[in-house]
């Protein structure tokens, strides 16, 4: 538990590392490594089950692709090529990186080297299996070893170049150009081939003809709803979690950055009960605060309407809500309403399967009336103490206890438990001792 | 009847498909057996060793696929003399923009592409726009912004 712990808290600090090529852009606020993981292993998920691929790897995947950015940073394919310059480095910028081949290969052998040696760092604490596995994921994306590896690698490039169209102006595409030549040296895949020609006409009003040996209308229209989806599903990756906000925090984690921390711990956690089926409880993680999209992000069981004073803001997170029985249950009820009406709402276009299980996986998680919703409620208190005890460490008077009360309520897995009793020996553990070695010298002292 | 897709491989792809498929087929006996596999030394983090600890299921699913590569496989070859001014599988291209930039990639089948080494496959929208063209020949690669390239080089010679 303890070097679990510790690889969280590493992988954390991919939350506050931005998209180099959106900085690169003069995007303000750009996506954050774990923000692009999040919508990214969507991505993989949804478009890889349309090849009939396997979910759970494609999730694992990316989230094991871009690890090793807690140490490399987000290196991209320009390292070390652009200059100095604003001027001239935003006009190398223009176009993708042209060298010669001998060139690109002994660059690329060093990135990899690099990077492999980061994520060997990233995943040094994880026991030797989940080290492995993780390892073999990000092998597999780097090299192309699966199928899933390939795919997703395509997948991960769009989700790149979806990232900077939507946030620049119409006016400012040609930025983009980059993205596209990257993308055509690379696409291989025919449906993503196609999703690239959607998003051309979507971004850019080009038409195209489908290739009808391949693909019909009805294809071309399920498409077009993932590419919708996913366009709408990029909102969590720049909205605040309204907890750390009401709390006062500095640049808060985003709901997606969220997101992204309960994925992989429900994926190291989940390893450790057999039971638990794995693609399931993983995409329950990726889907659990979708409905956030339209609702906002709801602060159970606070309520929306906060203090606007920071004071009283303060108080009422001193202590978890008392409520009764009756108010606890209304106040399910009502955002339960919400929160599915919302959902409705955001996967209406869908296709009919990804839609079903989407609402259905949500469905079991709200109502915790699975095993693997019943895990994933507890890891998701854990997930919000273990953040709400890194703000602490930044801000002293960051009141926490209210998130020891909602842990203490809501957790029973054995699991669940043994992680919470590591977050008291890493955050208070040092208090504790020199407690005890300031009470033994006094009594020396006395003796 | 439906063509099967032919997967095109050098030389030395081929043979590391085959050494894979037999690496899988004895980590597959062995995991029957319940035995740790005995091309594996050492618990270090090389491919075999982490084929190993995959599932049985993912690692079934590897050998059906490349039994479907071995069955379906065409290995590049370089071609006869009057042929290599065209470019083909197995080329390197050498392209020369308007502002004198070189870029260059090697044309080959999707199992071995990796564009970040140059590696490009001859079914991405590069490698289908540089297919059967020759040296001088101008190419439009890129869309939705047009960006024209021109070949300068045209050379075969596998490593």
């Amino acid at each position: 538990m303890k070097s679990l712990l510790n690889f969280l808290l590493e992988t954390n600090k991919l939350k506050e590392i931005p998209r180099t090529g959106l900085v690169w852009l003069g995007i303000k606020n750009p996506p954050t490594v774990a923000d692009h993981t999040f919508r990214t292993a969507i991505a993989g998920w949804l478009l890889g089950q349309k090849n009939n691929l396997n979910a759970e790897r494609i999730i694992k995947i990316a989230f094991s692709h871009d690890l090793c950015e807690v140490y490399s940073g987000d290196l991209t394919p320009f390292w070390g090529l652009l200059p100095k310059e604003g001027k001239k480095r935003k006009e190398a910028l223009k176009r993708w990186v042209r060298l010669p081949l001998k060139e690109k290969i002994k660059r690329e052998k060093k990135e990899f080297e690099k990077e492999k040696k980061c994520l060997l760092k990233v995943i040094k604490p994880l026991n030797s299996p989940t080290r492995e596995e993780i390892f073999s994921y990000w092998l597999d994306y780097k090299k192309g070893r699966s199928n899933e590896g390939r795919f997703f690698k395509q997948t991960d490039k769009i989700d790149s170049m979806l990232e900077a169209l939507e946030r620049l102006n119409k006016k400012d595409y040609s930025l983009v150009t980059p993205w596209w030549e990257e993308a055509e040296e690379l696409m291989v895949d025919p449906l993503l081939s196609l999703l690239l020609k959607i998003i051309q006409k979507k971004f850019y009003n080009t038409k195209f003809e489908i290739d009808k040996t391949t693909f019909d209308k009805e294809e071309n229209a399920e498409l077009e709803s993932i590419l919708d989806f996913l366009l709408e599903i990029r909102k969590l990756k720049r909205m605040p979690r309204k907890l750390w906000v009401g709390l006062g925090v500095r640049d808060p984690e985003t709901v997606a950055s969220h997101i992204f921390t309960l994925t992989i711990i429900a994926w190291i956690l989940g390893k450790e009960n057999k039971a638990l089926d794995m693609e399931k409880l993983l995409k329950m993680a990726l889907c659990h605060e979708l409905p956030a999209i339209y609702t906002g992000d709801l602060i159970t069981p606070y309520g929306r309407v906060l203090p606007k004073a920071k004071e009283a803001r303060l108080k009422v997170f001193e202590k978890w809500p008392r409520l009764s029985r009756k108010e606890k249950e209304n106040k399910f009820a009502r955002d339960y309403k919400k929160e599915k009406l919302a959902l409705q709402k955001l996967t209406r276009k869908l296709p009919n399967s990804p839609k079903k299980e989407i609402l259905q996986l949500f469905d079991e998680y709200k109502t915790v009336s699975t095993p693997e919703a019943r895990f994933l409620n507890q890891l998701n208190v854990l997930v919000v103490l273990l953040q709400g005890l890194q703000y602490q460490k930044k801000d002293k008077n960051l009141p926490v206890g209210f998130l020891w009360e909602w842990a203490f309520e809501k957790c029973d897995n054995s699991i669940c438990l043994a992680f919470m009793e590591e977050l008291k020996k890493k955050f208070y553990g040092k208090k504790f001792i020199y407690k005890i070695l300031y009470l033994l010298k006094r009594k020396n002292e006395k003796d | 009847m439906v063509q099967e897709k032919k997967f095109y491989l050098t030389e030395k792809g081929l043979e590391k498909i085959k050494k894979e498929y037999e690496n899988l087929q004895a980590l597959k006996l062995s995991k029957i057996k319940g035995e740790s596999p005995k091309i594996l030394h050492s618990e270090d983090l090389n491919p075999e060793y982490l084929s190993f600890r995959e599932d049985m299921s993912f690692i079934e699913a590897k050998i059906t696929e490349l039994e479907n590569v071995l069955k379906n496989v065409v290995l590049i070859k370089v071609p006869p003399k009057e042929k290599q001014n065209t470019v083909n599988l197995g080329a390197t291209v050498t392209l020369q923009e308007a502002d004198g930039q070189i870029n260059e990639f090697i044309i080959i089948g999707t199992l071995e592409a990796n564009p970040s080494e140059g590696k490009i496959s001859s079914e991405s929208p590069v490698g289908r726009a540089l297919l059967g063209k020759k040296v001088g020949d101008e190419i439009t690669i890129t869309s939705p912004i047009k960006v024209a390239y021109k070949i300068k080089k045209i050379k075969y010679h596998f490593t």
